[in-house]
């Protein structure tokens, strides 16, 4: 089971199973543990070989054991997210943890990709379980249905799940060139239904600069 | 207690005529009513003998010494604080943790060696804490800075807890602490999961673990 001690620290409660966890995050913990990095996220020799080749690149580390284990990573906020068989599209740099029943993938994002500074590609998870997101300040979680579409700041998009179509959007004009842009030039945009998750933070993107 | 936290990196300490406590230096932010601050060259308290002490062990921090009457701010750096209230029992922490303590605190240091021989040393060595930490014994209370939140976790005779080095904050009770290592072969060929050292503290008390592995 996944709890929150206060908005930056995961407990992990465990009773012989398992969890998958960033590599590296584990801050304390009691009863007895064993850790074991997970070569290419756990995703077998196919998954490993694409990560390589995508640079999606995932170091996890898979935690076992009896008691509770506590996660965090530089002060980080967590959030933390039910999966009913559905799917997380999430950045792999804002994973922290999984449960290790969820299973682990990549899929191409395309240009939206790149406008976050993080590849073409992305991670996914999916199955049933809990998984545990980072963000750089507290997240918001926001609906996007049929009627109301969101667009978003490539740089503050840490995750979305559900049934989104995602597309591209660009406000470069002749400004953007002369210098004169609002900084807002690149914006992701959501169509269909399902949630995305927001940091109030951007990372440092090509779109942010221009 | 002398220390009321305003917010998560922010706390008011109220200074009375005779009563004193010690801050690290530069930490002040605001004061009001009549209070002054003395550079304090011992490093805390205790005397000459102390004060070479504390620099041997390099456990030294710009101290300051708070007396007057009124109220006090402190912070530093943006860094999280936490007041940890002692009941005559003794705090462990390292001297560039300490925002403010009582001056009502017996200060010492101790040599990390006496516990666990060689492999406290290593144990230092591998923390970047250094060899010495310092000691916080008696009634009152202590702020200590860390980088993000600080959980407390409870440490049990039969329970004992592990921590990552980098986490540690301080500790406080009755309480062993030794290096131990789960160096497997994937550490060897650079496989290995990033935890494979570990502090392990057992006895009865509680350990103070800070939401990053950076240090301040």
């Amino acid at each position: 089971m996944f709890r929150l001690q206060g908005s930056k620290v995961l407990a992990v409660d465990m009773t012989g199973d398992a969890v998958k966890a960033k590599n590296g995050s584990m801050v304390a913990y009691d009863g007895q543990m064993a850790f074991k990095k997970l070569s290419g996220g756990g995703e077998g020799i196919r998954g490993m070989v694409t990560r390589r080749l995508t640079g999606e690149q995932m170091t996890m580390m898979e935690v076992k054991g009896h008691g509770t284990c506590w996660f965090a990573d530089r002060a980080s906020e967590i959030n933390l997210v039910d999966l009913q068989g559905d799917k997380l599209y999430v950045e792999s740099s804002n994973l922290l943890a999984t449960d290790a029943g969820l299973r682990t993938g990549t899929s191409f994002t395309g240009v939206r990709g790149a406008s976050q500074g993080n590849g073409l590609f992305t991670t996914t998870v999916e199955g049933h379980g809990q998984a545990a997101l980072l963000s750089d300040g507290p997240a918001v979680v926001l609906r996007v249905s049929a009627q109301y579409p969101l667009t978003v700041d490539p740089g503050a998009y840490i995750a979305h799940q559900g049934n989104v179509r995602q597309s591209f959007q660009s406000g470069v004009t002749f400004r953007t060139f002369m210098g004169e842009g609002g900084g807002e030039a690149f914006q992701i945009r959501f169509e269909g239904d399902g949630l995305v998750y927001v940091q109030p933070s951007e990372r440092n993107t090509i779109a942010g600069d221009v | 207690m002398p220390f009321r936290e305003i917010n998560s990196r922010m706390i008011e300490a109220v200074v009375a005529p005779g009563q004193r406590l010690f801050s690290q230096r530069g930490a002040m932010l605001a004061y009001r009513g009549d209070v002054s601050f003395t550079p304090n060259v011992q490093g805390g308290q205790g005397g000459f003998a102390s004060m070479i002490g504390r620099r041997v062990a390099g456990e030294a921090t710009p101290l300051m010494t708070v007396e007057g009457s009124g109220t006090v701010l402190f912070g530093h750096g943006g860094h999280h604080v936490q007041v940890i209230e002692l009941a005559g029992d003794t705090l462990y922490v390292e001297a560039d943790r300490l925002l403010a303590f009582d001056g009502t605190l017996e200060q010492g240091t101790m040599f990390m060696g006496s516990q666990g021989g060689v492999m406290g040393m290593v144990r230092g060595q591998v923390t970047g804490q250094g060899l010495f930490t310092t000691t916080l014994k008696g009634h009152g209370s202590v702020a200590v800075m860390a980088h993000g939140g600080v959980i407390e976790v409870p440490i049990t005779p039969q329970r004992p807890v592990h921590v990552d080095p980098q986490a540690y904050v301080a500790h406080h009770g009755d309480v062993r602490n030794k290096l131990s290592t789960a160096l497997g072969w994937r550490d060897m060929v650079g496989r290995g999961s990033g935890e494979a050292f570990q502090l392990e503290l057992s006895g009865s008390g509680a350990v103070y673990v800070q939401a990053s592995e950076e240090k301040l």
